[in-house]
């Protein structure tokens, strides 16, 4: 029932026609009730009826329907259109102009009331979509939301968009999914795009399709398509308008990403000049000291003017080596976090003893250094699975930055334990520790620590950083704890890998001549 | 210990010429002879010409790869080859280990890492025919002939495996032994991919003859290699050297 009212209201002429059909039928039997001039008044009713609910055009036929209908049923004589009093002439004359003149202005109330709501409607949508557009975080997710509330709203088949990657149109989504779309549909974006020209439904190679540029400072940024109404037919001028207003939007959404896309590669661009420089300068002096002492020390002992007795040769010799390994040291650090950073240092994980570990990292260590490291390791630790040499970089690492920032002859603990399914190691001091807010940042390159009052210590910069990488490339964790009195705690959480060094796992009766 | 009738020879293979000066002057100043070439085609020629004791050979060359170099000579050769590689070629040295190098040393290296490992593959090579029955390290004492270990005088009890992996580090003393070929020799080629059970094997061995738990004395790992047992050199070597006085 609604639907047919529905319908009716939409093809107002019918509407027109069956109202005055309808009413004439029964107005008839009743003709000689009321005057002719009252039955005039009641066509004039129903006339203004259809204009409220069907607009200008069906009410101005259903004047002249209605004068017509007047004139043959309810004007003497009857049943033809003959007028026989001359003062009805001007009645029905009378009659006309008054149906079309309020015909045409209730319809017109009528339109604008209809369009009023209709833009509202619009106003509506589009403040929706807006609000996404603001909101959306992603291209992809932007277009997932607003093209859906396209197809609902202009009850279309399907809508696309295309934005512009590297020169070249690629399709984000699409409301229904993007896997299913024309080749005729691509093309005629790649057009689109090309021309920075629409294309509306009636051009030959829109397919049906509406096709607008999405214009942005940098040139056409994509292209918005709407394919054809569900039913078939035309866009009519404000859905048109709609889309336009959309394409705008999505055209500003657009650049807006392009623009913090830029601004985030300018950033990344800086902290890489900055890094670079920083790592020149750092680098360059971590190379340079030694080499300036062995070049010193080297040409000194060159010199003839000086008798050089054995034990003084030997005391030189023994500072060129300190020299040449912290010169190595350097190379090795610098040469390792590239390779990291470019993954190009593969861990090839084994099974390995920690203890094992800690001590190829004590080699490293100055000897002097080496008796301030109180190892303690528990006797049922399982086995570690990692890359060896990688793994003794990173307690090298820690070890150095302990003993270096902890000054002095205070010990240096190396501890480890289980703990719900995660090995944890740990390197302790007794240094000042590390405060809350650089606990990130000194695995950070470069970095030196902010305290006040205490010098630098000398290093490339690199050992904390190299560590967290390695750590990383494990599957593991590195984080800072402070102890009390005063001291930082370097604690490192590994999965455990699952086999307890305490048990045996292989039979030894697989052993062979086992008796030879 | 008997003195060679000729010096041992040396083939040293690199391209870089400030490592050939530092080999000449720490080889050369205790009496190896040496040879040397920068290619692989010049060391495989130099090698055919006069065979050597040993060759040094490093795994960067100008025309074709160490590894080659290695398998070439290893099709006629016995001689041991010694590895020089640098760490960004890690997993070069481990095919080189296997295609028939012997031991390896990763620059830079000092002329005391040098001279032993060159003395250790001399030693093994001279005493390939008869394996020494006992080798002592330090307080740990491994009776290869008796299957008897002991550490400071007393018995330490292992389980067969145990005792055939420390008895192969033994007669490879101070030289790197691959896990596959532990694994080969104490398992049998069937079980060369088995490397976590030789770790578990090798942990449970150096809980019974290691005295510290924060890092092996005698068992020494090579980092993705297998293992080394270091064993103090026998004071009297028979090396060709000839120690000019300090």
């Amino acid at each position: 029932m609604r639907r047919w009212l529905s319908w009716l209201t939409l093809h107002g002429y019918v509407l027109a026609v069956l109202a005055i059909g309808l009413s004439t039928l029964l107005f008839l039997p009743g003709r000689a009730t009321f005057a002719k001039g009252q039955w005039a008044l009641l066509y004039l009713l129903i006339v203004v009826l259809v204009a409220g609910t069907s607009g200008t055009g069906p009410a101005i036929l259903a004047a002249i329907l209605g004068f017509l209908c007047w004139n043959f049923f309810f004007l003497p004589p009857y049943h033809t259109f003959v007028i026989r009093d001359p003062k009805d002439w001007l009645s029905l004359i009378v009659f006309l102009a008054v149906g079309v003149v309020m015909g045409i202005q209730t319809g017109r109330m009528r339109d604008r009331e209809a369009r009023a709501v209709a833009r509202e409607q619009e106003t509506r949508a589009l403040n929706r979509l807006t609000a996404e557009l603001v909101s959306g975080s992603s291209t992809e997710a932007m277009a997932a939301g607003v093209l859906g509330e396209l197809v609902d709203l202009l009850d279309v088949d399907q809508a696309t968009l295309f934005v512009s990657v590297g020169g070249r149109l690629e399709p984000v989504c699409a409301a229904p999914p993007c896997d299913a779309l024309a080749p005729e549909l691509v093309e005629a974006a790649q057009w689109v795009y090309d021309h920075d020209e629409p294309l509306d439904p009636s051009a030959e190679r829109s397919g049906g399709d509406t096709l607008l540029p999405l214009r942005g400072q940098a040139g056409v940024a994509g292209v918005l398509a709407a394919g054809p109404h569900v039913d078939g037919r035309s866009f009519v001028r404000n859905e048109i308008r709609v889309l336009e207003a959309l394409a705008n939007v999505i055209a500003v959404f657009l650049e807006r990403q392009r623009l913090q896309a830029a601004a985030s590669a300018a950033e990344t661009s800086r902290e890489a000049d900055r890094l670079k420089s920083s790592l020149l300068s750092s680098v360059s002096h971590e190379l340079k000291t030694p080499l300036a002492a062995l070049t010193a020390t080297v040409s000194n002992l060159l010199e003839s003017d000086v008798p050089w007795n054995e034990k003084s040769v030997r005391r030189e010799l023994q500072a060129i080596v300190s020299d040449v390994t912290r010169l190595n040291n350097s190379i090795t650090a610098l040469l390792d976090l590239s390779r990291l950073e470019a993954h190009a240092w593969e861990p090839r994980r084994e099974l390995y003893e920690l203890g094992d570990i800690v001590a190829a990292s004590l080699d490293n260590l100055p000897a002097h250094e080496r008796t301030r490291v109180e190892v303690s390791l528990p006797d049922d630790l399982p086995l570690i699975d990692v890359d060896f040499e990688q793994w003794s970089r990173v307690f090298q690492n820690l070890l150095e930055n302990a003993v270096v920032y902890a000054r002095g002859a205070t010990p240096v603990r190396v501890g480890a334990g289980v703990t719900d399914g995660h090995i944890e190691m740990w390197v302790e001091d007794e240094g000042p520790g590390v405060p809350a807010d650089e606990h990130e940042a000194v695995f950070e390159k470069f970095y030196r620590g902010l305290q006040t009052g205490t010098r630098a210590p000398s290093g490339t910069g690199l050992g904390l950083a190299i560590t967290r990488e390695i750590v990383r490339e494990h599957g593991g964790t590195i984080a800072i704890e402070n102890v009390v009195p005063h001291g930082a705690r370097f604690v490192i959480r590994l999965p455990e890998f699952g086999i307890d060094g305490a048990h045996t796992p292989a039979p030894d009766g697989a052993t062979k001549g086992a008796q030879t | 210990m008997t003195v060679p009738e000729r010096p041992t020879h040396i083939l040293v293979v690199d391209d870089e010429d400030q490592i050939r000066r530092a080999l000449r002057s720490i080889l050369g100043s205790r009496g190896y002879s040496l040879q040397f070439a920068t290619t692989a085609e010049e060391a495989l020629l130099k090698a055919i010409d006069k065979p050597p004791d040993l060759v040094v050979l490093d795994l960067g060359l100008p025309d074709r790869s160490g590894i080659e170099v290695c398998r070439e000579l290893r099709t006629w050769m016995s001689a041991p080859i010694l590895i020089l590689s640098v760490r960004s070629n890690e997993s070069d040295k481990i095919t080189a280990l296997d295609e028939g190098a012997d031991d390896y040393l990763t620059k830079p290296f000092s002329a005391g890492e040098l001279l032993a490992r060159v003395r250790a593959l001399l030693r093994r090579a001279a005493a390939l025919t008869a394996p020494p029955p006992v080798v002592e390290a330090g307080d740990l004492v491994i009776d290869i002939g008796r299957r008897r270990v002991t550490l400071r005088g007393d018995e330490v009890a292992l389980t067969p495996t145990e005792f055939d992996i420390l008895a192969f580090l033994a007669r490879n003393a101070n030289l790197v032994v691959t896990q596959k070929m532990i694994l080969e020799h104490v398992w049998g080629p069937e079980w060369v991919e088995d490397a976590q059970t030789l770790r578990v094997h090798v942990s449970h061995l150096r809980k019974k003859i290691e005295t510290s738990t924060a890092g092996p004395r005698y068992i020494i790992t090579e980092p993705g290699v297998g293992f080394r047992l270091s064993v103090p050199e026998p004071a009297n070597d028979d090396a060709a050297e000839t120690r000019s006085p300090d």
